[in-house]
């Protein structure tokens, strides 16, 4: 009786301390899309069919374009990386793992004048999309998405 | 009036005496037989009182031996109602296991309940992107603005920007 009791919360303790360690090292996608409207749209990226429905509803665009990415394994939860175009450059920074997903610092470059500067949570759920400036007829948007 | 039994015993015993004695001795048929059979039984009773006399108990002794066997039951007693209470030999029971298997499941759905209750509202703020702060460059766009939405039917947030600086089409290139 006292053995079964044991040997349940032994389990219990280990799970509930396993799990952590099983939530780590996450990837997050960072991209720099292009949104226009055009005749024969190409289809939308992979990594975007998941918010397509979002993109084409709020911004009213037919056709998204990655222009620039990047794809950083979290493992500490404090690193720092670049998705960049041409003329464009997205730095991110994290600042810390939150129990829902990751505290960024976001720094939106152009060439090397800083245009927007935001710090979010971002939720291992929820993607965040950052309406950027206008370019051309279209517009430029910077999504993150943990995958 | 005695009997002749009762004469009898009674010259066995040694009880009679002076006529008395001397008229039954005079009335026994053969005096040579009977004495012989006084005899006999004087010889038995000595036997038998030897033999199968018992100790008789003191009067300290019996109200002991009394009181002893009063202790003797009044321990037993205390014995078995000590084994029926004992926790060790009998506390978890099958009635007292159901007890407190339900006790323990009803303390948890009270503290699992309790938790969710607090908790969900973080879990809802976790559950979306959250923007902390947001600022534009004044001197490159002085008329920009911020704005926030959670579209939870997506499970996404947007920073809308307006007012940022347009850039020619050449800014698209990859």
């Amino acid at each position: 009786m006292h053995r079964a009791l044991a040997v349940v919360i032994s389990v219990l303790v280990l799970t509930m301390t396993a799990s952590p360690a099983l939530q780590a090292a996450e990837k997050v996608w960072s991209g720099l899309v292009m949104a226009e409207n055009v005749a024969a749209p190409q289809p939308v990226p992979s990594e975007l069919t998941r918010i397509e429905g979002l993109l084409k509803k709020f911004f009213g665009y037919n056709e998204f374009q990655v222009i620039g990415q990047s794809q950083k394994t979290l493992k500490t939860g404090q690193e720092d990386w670049l998705a960049t175009s041409k003329f464009f450059g997205l730095h991110v920074d994290a600042r810390g793992e939150t129990p829902g997903g990751y505290v960024l610092n976001l720094k939106l470059y152009k060439e090397k004048e800083l245009l927007l500067e935001t710090e979010a949570k971002l939720s291992k759920r929820s993607p965040l999309v950052i309406k950027g400036p206008q370019v051309g007829g279209g517009q430029l948007l910077l999504v993150l998405v943990v995958q | 009036m005695k009997t002749f039994e009762e004469k009898w015993t009674a010259w066995l015993d040694d009880q009679l005496s002076g006529r008395e004695l001397s008229e039954f001795e005079a009335s026994l048929p053969d005096k040579a037989a009977a004495q012989a059979e006084k005899a006999e039984a004087k010889k038995l009773g000595g036997l038998l009182r030897r033999e199968l006399s018992t100790h008789p108990l003191k009067n300290e002794e019996f109200f002991s031996h009394q009181l002893r066997e009063r202790i003797v039951q009044e321990s037993g007693g205390q014995r078995r109602e000590r084994a029926r209470r004992s926790p060790t030999s009998s506390w978890w029971t099958i009635p007292r296991l159901l007890w407190a298997g339900t006790g323990s499941l009803a303390v948890f759905l009270i503290c699992t309940v309790l938790v969710m209750r607090q908790e969900r509202p973080a879990e809802e703020s976790q559950y979306l992107t959250q923007i902390l702060n947001a600022r534009v460059d004044p001197v490159v766009s002085p008329n920009a603005t911020v704005s926030i939405f959670e579209v939870k039917q997506d499970h996404a947030t947007v920073l809308w920007t307006e007012g940022l600086q347009s850039l020619p089409a050449d800014y698209a290139a990859k």
